[in-house]
C-alpha cells in the first residue's frame, strides 16, 4: 500500500474526530491471541500448578537475576511482565535454545519443550496469565552468583578487561589465559563466569599445549585477539584434543566423566574463544574460568575427530541449496560420547550419520534449522557404539541466498572456507572413546588418527598437517619405514623444517638406523637453534647408545632454553645415573616431579636409584605411583616387581610381572624375570616353564640357557641341564657362569 | 491498515504528553524549529529496545541538527523515574526521555511494542503521524535476526518526512517486548 494515499484519507478521517479521547479497546497483554478456553476440561492452567514447575525446569537456569538471560523469569510477576514473549518463542522453539530434531541422535540433558508444555504456556497466557494458587507453587530454585561447584582450585582470568561496543554486529574474540602453574594438573571440571554473562553467546575453550598462539600475537595478546576461529600448534607429542570444553550459559560448569579428566601443563595456554552480542551499552567482560583438579590421571582416553569439507565449500551467491558431503571410515570400534556439529550463518541443515558394516544407519545428529547463535555441543545419554568399519557421514547444506536473513554479506557474495563471521565452515566434530582394545594393541587413538589424515590427505593431498600427523600416527604404530617416507614427503615443502626434520629423526632412529636419526635431529637444531624438541630427541637418542657425555651436555643446552620442561630433568637425570652420578641425578628427578608428579621417566629413575640405595619401601612408594599414573607401562610394573623382590614379597612381585607379561606377552626379558621369581619362591617347575617360554622368544640368548640349565639341574634334570650350559657356551664361548655350571655337573658326574 | 490508523488518529493529542525524569510534565513534544518528531518506545528490561539505543543515538547526530527532535518514552510500569534514570545513565542515553505513565502516548500512537518508532510532521504546531513500526529490519522475529539491518525503515521515514516526501510502509512488525497494558 502507498503511504501516499493512505494520508490523503486520514486527514480527512481526523478532521471528523472530536477532540475527546476515542475510545480505544484496551490491548492486553496476550495482544495478537483470541482468548479462548482451554481445551481439556480440567482445571484451568496457573502460574503455581503449571507453569512454575515447567519454567524452573527449562528457563530458569539462564532467566534468573544475574543470569544470562536477559531478564529473570523466577516470580509470578516476572513471567507474567513477560508472558507475550514466553508465548512468541516457545511457540517458534527459539526458547529453550535446542537445535537438534528429536529422534535423530538420543542426546542427554535435552532442552526441547513437549507439544503439550507448549501448548499449556499457550494457554495459560490466553487465560491472562493466573497466578493460581500460590501455596502449589514449587520453590523457586537458588542460584549462586559466583561457583555453581564451589570454590575453584584453580582461578584463571583474562589479563584485562575487555569494553565491548555498544552497538554494531557480534563480536568473536580469543582471550589467552596462561596457565600459571609449575606442576601439571587433571581437570574433573571447569566453569566459566564470564563477568558480562548477558552478552556471552558461547564460548569455547581450546587447550593450546604450545602457546602458540601468544607467541603469534606478542605485543596485543593480553587484549584478547578477534577471529571467529583459530589454529594452535599442539606440538610434537601424539596427544590429540580428547574434550568438548565448550560453555553456554545455561550450563556454566562443564563436568567430566569419571575417569576422564583432562590435563594442563607448566606453559599450556587455556584460549577462550568467545561470540559476544552487543548489549546496546558498553560492556566490560573480565572472564574468569574455575578450574577443579583431580589426583586422578585419566583412566581413559576419548579423542575428537573432526569430519570437514571445508575444502568443497565455494558456494554461489545466490545458491539457496548447495550441499557438501563427507565422510570418515573408523579403524576400531568405538562409542561415540557427544558431537558438535559447527558451520557459520550460511548453514541452514546439517546432517550428521553413521552407516554400520552391516549396512544399519545409526543417526547422530540433524539440525533442521541451524542458528549458529544457538550452536552446542551434544553429548549422548548412552555411548553411541560403532564397531569398526562403519563409516561416520556428514551432509551439511547452505544458503547463500539474500532469502537467509543470517546472510553476513547484503548482497550475497561467493563465499569460501575461512575463519571470519563472513566465510564459512563444514565441520562435525564427534568424541569418540575406543572400545574392546585387546592387552597388547597399540593406542587405538593412532589408529583413529591415521585413518583421519588419510581421510584428509584424500581431499588434499599436499596438506602439511595431514602428511605431519600422518607421519607421526605411523611412527606412533611402530611403522617406521612408512613414516619417514611420509616425513620426507613433508620435508619436501620446507626442507629446513624444524619440526619435520626433529619427527624425521626420531622415526629413524625408530626405523633402526640412529645416526641418520642424529643428523637429521643435528639439521633441526641447526635450522632452530632454540627448538627444545630436537635438542631433547638428540639426548635422548645419546642416552640410549650410551653416548653419555653428549646427553648430558645436550639435556643441559636444552634447559637453558626449557628450564621448566619436567622430561628434560628426568632425561639429565636418566644420564647422570647412568653415568654413576647417583646424587646429582635423584636432585634432578626430583625437580621434575616437582613439575610434573607423575613424569614416569622421572618415577622410575628415582625409584630404581632408591631401590640401589636399599631403600626398598621408598622404591616401593615411588614404583606404585609410576604404575598407577601409567598401568600400562611394562617398565614401571618390571621396577616394581624387581623392588618387591628386593624386599621379599615375592607374591607381589610374581603379580606385577604377571600383569606386565599380559601387556607384552612377547616379551622374553619379562618370562626370565617371572621365572626367577617362581625359583626363588620354590616353584622349581614354573620356572622352568617360563624360562622355557623366554627361550622360545629369544633363542640366541646365553644368559637365558644358562639359567635354564641352573634350574634343571636343581630338578634333577641334569641330562637336560647339561645341554643347556653348552647351548649357552655354544653362543658365548667364554660364558663363564655356563664353563662353571658345566664343569660343576661334570664333577658331580 | 486504515482502521488501526484511524483509531490512532481518532484519538487527540494528550496534553500533558507525559512528565520528564524530574516529574516535570510535558506539554510540548515539538519546540522552535522543530520539523520533526520521534518517539522511540522503549523499556529498560527489554533486551532488544536496550540494543537499540546505539542505532537511535546514530540517527539523533545525524537529524538533530535538522529540525528533528527525539523522545525516548518509557510505557511500562515498571519503569519508575528512578529506574530510567539509571537505565539512562547506564546507556549514556542523551536524549528527552518521557515517562508515559498514563500511557496516553501508547494509546495516542497505538504503539504495542518496545522498540517501536512514531514520526510525527509538525504543522503549525500540530503533529500529524507520518510513519510507525520497526527502527529497521534487523530483527524478523524474535530469534531471527540480520548481522546488520538492510533497510533503515525509521532513518527512510525521517528523512522522507524532512522531504515531505512519501513514506514507505515497513516490510515487517516491529520485533520485541510487548508493552505492559495499564489494566483499565
Amino acid at each position: 500500500m502507498k503511504k501516499s494515499g493512505l494520508i490523503t484519507a486520514l486527514v480527512v478521517i481526523a478532521a471528523l474526530c472530536g477532540a475527546a479521547f476515542a475510545p480505544v479497546i484496551t490491548v492486553r497483554a496476550t495482544q495478537g491471541t483470541q482468548a479462548k478456553p482451554a481445551e481439556s476440561t480440567s482445571a484451568p492452567v496457573t502460574w503455581s500448578h503449571d507453569i512454575a514447575p515447567l519454567v524452573y525446569q527449562h528457563c530458569t537456569t539462564c532467566h534468573h537475576p544475574g543470569g544470562a538471560g536477559p531478564f529473570s523469569l523466577l516470580t509470578y510477576n516476572d513471567a507474567r511482565r513477560w508472558g507475550p514473549q514466553v508465548v512468541t518463542v516457545t511457540q517458534s522453539r527459539f526458547m529453550p535454545p535446542w537445535l537438534p530434531e528429536p529422534g535423530y541422535g538420543d542426546f542427554a540433558d535435552v532442552r526441547r519443550l513437549s507439544n503439550h508444555e507448549r501448548a499449556l504456556i499457550q494457554q495459560w497466557a490466553e487465560l491472562g496469565a493466573p497466578e493460581g494458587d500460590p501455596k502449589e507453587a514449587p520453590a523457586p530454585p537458588h542460584y549462586d552468583a559466583t561457583w555453581t561447584l564451589g570454590k575453584p582450585d584453580l582461578i584463571l582470568k583474562v589479563p584485562r578487561p575487555y569494553t565491548l561496543n555498544a552497538g554494531g554486529t557480534d563480536v568473536f574474540r580469543n582471550f589467552i589465559l596462561p596457565y600459571p602453574l609449575k606442576q601439571t594438573h587433571y581437570i574433573r571440571a571447569m566453569e566459566i563466569v564470564p563477568g558480562a554473562p548477558q552478552i556471552v553467546h558461547h564460548a569455547n575453550v581450546i587447550i593450546d599445549r604450545t602457546a602458540s598462539y601468544r607467541r603469534e600475537h606478542p605485543d596485543d595478546w593480553q587484549d584478547g585477539i578477534p577471529g571467529m576461529e583459530l589454529l594452535v600448534d599442539s606440538g610434537n607429542r601424539f596427544d590429540p584434543d580428547s574434550h568438548f570444553l565448550f560453555w553456554k550459559p545455561d550450563t556454566p560448569a562443564i563436568v567430566e566423566s569419571p575417569g576422564m579428566p583432562w590435563r594442563l601443563d607448566p606453559g599450556n595456554d587455556l584460549i577462550l574463544n568467545m561470540h559476544l552480542k552487543p548489549s546496546g551499552k558498553p560492556e566490560t567482560l573480565d572472564a574468569q574460568v574455575g578450574l577443579y583438579f583431580t589426583d586422578q590421571p585419566p583412566a581413559k582416553f576419548p579423542m575428537l575427530l573432526q569430519l570437514d569439507r571445508d575444502d568443497a565449500l565455494n558456494i554461489p551467491a545466490g545458491d539457496a541449496h548447495f550441499v557438501v558431503e563427507g565422510s570418515l571410515k573408523l579403524p576400531v570400534d568405538v562409542d561415540v560420547l557427544g558431537v558438535y556439529p559447527h558451520a557459520h550463518y550460511l548453514g541452514r541443515d546439517l546432517e550428521g550419520w553413521a552407516m554400520l558394516p552391516d549396512g544399519k544407519k545409526k543417526w547422530l545428529v540433524w539440525i533442521r534449522n541451524w542458528d549458529i547463535d544457538r550452536q552446542s555441543v551434544y553429548r549422548y545419554k548412552e555411548p553411541l557404539f560403532l564397531p569398526k568399519g562403519s563409516v561416520l557421514h556428514m551432509r551439511y547444506t547452505y544458503d547463500n541466498s539474500a532469502g537467509n536473513v543470517h546472510n553476513p554479506n547484503s548482497p550475497p557474495i561467493r563465499v569460501q572456507a575461512g575463519n571470519r563471521s563472513v566465510d564459512e565452515m563444514s565441520h562435525l566434530w564427534v568424541q569418540v572413546l575406543p572400545v574392546n582394545v585387546a592387552p597388547n594393541a597399540p593406542d587405538p587413538r593412532l589408529l583413529l588418527e591415521e585413518a583421519w589424515m588419510r581421510n584428509r590427505l584424500s581431499k588434499s593431498p599436499d596438506d602439511k598437517v595431514g602428511l605431519y600427523n600422518l607421519a607421526s600416527a605411523l611412527a606412533g604404530e611402530g611403522k617406521f619405514g612408512e613414516a619417514v617416507t611420509i616425513y620426507e614427503q613433508d620435508l619436501k615443502h620446507d626442507p629446513k623444517d624444524s619440526r619435520t626434520l626433529t619427527a624425521l629423526g626420531a622415526a629413524l632412529e625408530g626405523a633402526g638406523d640412529w645416526k641418520a636419526a642424529e643428523t637429521r635431529l643435528r639439521s633441526a637444531i641447526d635450522a632452530h637453534p632454540d627448538a627444545c624438541d630436537a635438542r631433547f630427541d638428540v639426548a635422548n637418542v645419546e642416552l640410549r647408545h650410551e653416548e653419555l657425555n653428549s646427553a648430558e651436555a645436550d639435556f643441559r643446552a636444552q634447559l637453558a632454553q626449557c628450564p621448566e620442561d619436567a622430561e628434560v630433568h628426568a632425561g639429565l637425570g636418566s644420564t647422570l645415573a647412568k653415568e654413576g652420578q647417583n646424587d646429582a641425578a635423584m636432585a634432578e628427578f626430583q625437580r621434575s616431579l616437582i613439575l610434573d608428579q607423575n613424569d614416569e621417566a622421572a618415577l622410575l629413575g628415582e625409584g630404581e636409584l632408591q631401590a640401589g640405595a636399599g631403600q626398598t619401601e621408598q622404591a616401593i612408594a615411588t614404583l606404585s605411583k609410576a604404575v598407577s599414573t601409567d598401568s600400562t607401562s611394562t617398565d614401571a610394573l618390571e621396577q616394581l616387581a624387581r623392588a618387591y623382590a628386593q624386599s621379599g614379597q615375592l607374591g607381589k612381585a610374581l603379580d606385577r610381572l604377571r600383569a606386565a607379561v599380559r601387556l607384552k606377552p612377547d616379551d622374553p626379558l619379562l618370562h626370565s624375570a617371572i621365572s626367577q621369581v617362581l625359583a626363588a619362591s620354590g616353584n622349581l617347575d614354573d620356572a622352568i616353564t617360563e624360562q622355557q617360554a623366554a627361550l622360545k622368544l629369544l633363542e640366541d640368548d646365553p644368559d637365558g640357557w644358562n639359567n635354564l640349565g641352573v634350574l634343571e639341574a636343581r630338578t634333577g634334570k641334569t641330562a637336560s641341564a647339561r645341554e643347556d650350559f653348552e647351548h649357552a657356551l655354544k653362543l658365548q664361548p667364554d660364558h663363564a657362569e655356563a664353563k662353571a655350571n658345566l664343569a660343576r655337573l661334570q664333577g658331580h658326574d | 491498515m486504515i482502521s488501526t490508523s484511524l483509531a490512532a488518529m481518532c484519538a487527540a493529542a494528550p496534553a500533558p504528553y507525559g512528565i520528564d525524569l524530574q516529574g516535570r510534565p510535558v506539554r510540548e513534544l515539538a519546540g522552535t524549529g522543530v520539523h520533526v518528531v520521534v518517539l522511540v518506545f522503549a523499556a529498560s528490561d527489554c533486551p532488544i529496545s536496550n540494543r537499540y539505543v546505539p542505532e537511535i543515538t546514530r540517527l539523533n547526530h545525524e537529524f538533530e541538527s535538522r529540525g528533528v527532535k527525539f523522545w525516548w518514552v518509557f510505557p511500562n510500569p515498571s519503569d519508575t523515574a528512578q529506574v530510567v534514570a539509571q537505565h539512562d545513565r547506564a546507556f549514556s542515553i542523551a536524549e528527552s526521555t518521557i515517562l508515559d505513565r498514563q500511557q496516553n502516548l501508547v494509546r495516542w500512537s497505538q504503539a504495542t511494542t518496545t522498540p517501536e518508532a512514531v514520526v510525527f510532521q509538525s504543522e503549525s504546531g500540530a503533529l500529524r503521524e507520518v510513519y510507525r513500526g520497526r527502527i529497521d529490519d534487523r530483527y524478523i522475529s524474535l530469534g531471527q535476526e540480520r548481522p546488520a539491518p538492510q533497510h533503515h525503515d525509521l532513518e527512510n521515514a525521517i528523512a522522507a518526512a524532512l522531504a515531505s516526501k512519501s513514506i514507505p510502509e515497513p516490510d515487517g512488525p516491529p520485533v520485541g517486548c510487548s508493552i505492559v497494558f495499564l489494566q483499565r
